[in-house]
């Protein structure tokens, strides 16, 4: 904690410089939410309609139709929240198609933690007793 | 100076027509690197014996620019391959006969390398250990299972540490710049222009990991200010095109806006909650949740 001391008193460092490192993990909330709210396909029908109404051969609006999906979009933090409150079939077939991430063994987590505070103590160790470059 | 870097390890510099300029070389020099380091350079430079003259032809590693472009989805029919896109994918397919497993892929104009903590803030405190710093984050790459991770910017953290909800600014899953890699976990990068947001934005919405941590941070001079490489791509084709090449690939979260900046350009704009899945932890999963509200 030396180096804090080098930008003024200790304290006033940590209160000016209170911001937390957390790792990129997302907290589900309590409430699940309604399953017609994760995913907002309005463009992709809006899409489709017209695709339907053309002339194009059958192929074509098929290939169309798919293309279309890729304008639907997903809210994923509400998608979190919906998988914490899912069937463990529901669960397995989320994880399937990517639309959660599950940190396993939280090697995520708890590497990032360690590596933050690896750089930290490199930091430490490397301006022990040094004023920073200019 | 510390070297705990497996042999399998290696830094490529991506580099093209600065054979006298690489400053990323003379910058890990001053921190000390002292590991594997070669210079990935395409066959349509013509500065390629000036590299090797430099360098020692050893580390100066030439691929097929023309044959890497065509295996790979450039996003445009401009027929212009001055741009990183080739020489980042043919990483994955050089490193093998390198005897490399695991790599980072740099830029050749990193004027330092800088701890970005939040005690740090507007001092300068440029990485001594190089070696050190680069086996603490491949121990964490491996660990994760990402597909890349990366070093900061040092112009993400304008505006401060703070998201302003008094968490560490900068928790996104982008991965941009400097990448490190895996020969076992290899992906390709897309859209000759703007391939590092193309490519975690697309990969990461099917659950592909990138990461950026950001207590380190590379600093560069000013984009799209410096002459040769991409540079003349971008002066050509304009900054629209290159954000827009993002949007092609994930319309549906990523739009073409305005960057507020002492030079304003048109930049990506990338809606995160709509564009990557949730990281959540294994707790999760095992249902021990309340559920307050059954829909």
């Amino acid at each position: 904690m030396k180096q804090l001391m080098m930008f003024g008193c200790e304290d006033e460092a940590e209160q000016k410089y209170s911001s937390k490192i957390e790792a990129p993990i997302y907290e589900p909330k309590n409430v699940k939410p309604h399953l017609l709210t994760l995913c907002d396909d309005y463009k992709t029908k809006a899409l489709i309609r017209e695709i339907e109404e053309s002339t194009l051969p059958p192929e074509e609006k098929d290939f169309l139709n798919i293309a279309a999906q890729r304008h639907s979009v997903f809210h994923y933090e509400r998608i979190a929240d919906y998988y914490a409150h899912s069937t463990p079939e529901m669960q397995r077939l989320m994880e399937k198609s990517a639309l959660v991430i599950i940190d396993f063994n939280a090697a995520i987590e708890n590497g990032f933690v360690r590596l933050c505070d690896e750089i930290r103590g490199q930091f430490l160790e490397e301006y022990a007793d040094e004023q920073p470059t200019t | 100076m510390s070297n705990l870097l497996p042999d399998t390890f290696a830094v490529f510099i991506l580099t093209h027509g600065r054979p006298d300029n690489v400053i990323t070389y003379k910058t890990l020099q001053k921190c000390g690197y002292t590991g594997r380091l070669y210079f990935i350079v395409d066959n349509e430079d013509k500065t390629v014996e000036r590299y090797r003259q430099n360098f020692g032809a050893e580390r100066v590693i030439v691929f097929d620019k023309k044959a890497e472009a065509d295996a790979c989805d450039e996003g445009n029919n401009f027929d212009e391959r001055r741009t990183i896109l080739m020489a980042r994918n043919a990483c994955f397919d050089l490193a093998p006969a390198l005897g490399v497993t695991h790599f980072i892929q740099l830029d050749d104009d990193y004027t330092d390398v800088r701890f970005k903590l939040p005690e740090t803030t507007n001092s300068l405190f440029i990485v001594k250990d190089f070696n050190r710093l680069l086996a603490s984050f491949l121990k964490f790459f491996i660990e994760s299972g990402a597909c890349s991770i990366a070093f900061a910017q040092n112009g993400d953290f304008l505006g401060g540490f703070d998201n302003g909800k008094g968490i560490y600014r900068f928790q996104k899953r982008k991965c941009m710049n400097s990448f490190f890699c895996s020969t076992e976990r290899p992906f390709k990068f897309i859209g000759a222009m703007n391939e590092d947001v193309n490519t975690y934005s697309t990969i990461g919405s099917r659950g592909g990991i990138f990461l950026t941590v950001p207590m380190v941070a590379l600093n560069q001079n000013a984009t799209q200010s410096k002459r040769g490489g991409i540079t003349e791509m971008y002066l050509r084709f304009g900054t629209y095109c290159k954000a827009f090449t993002t949007v092609m690939m994930q319309p549906s979260s990523v739009k073409v806006s305005m960057m507020r900046s002492k030079n304003p350009r048109i930049h990506h704009s990338i809606n995160w909650d709509c564009t990557v899945p949730c990281i959540l932890r294994e707790t999760v999963k095992q249902n021990l949740l309340p559920t307050a509200a059954k829909a």
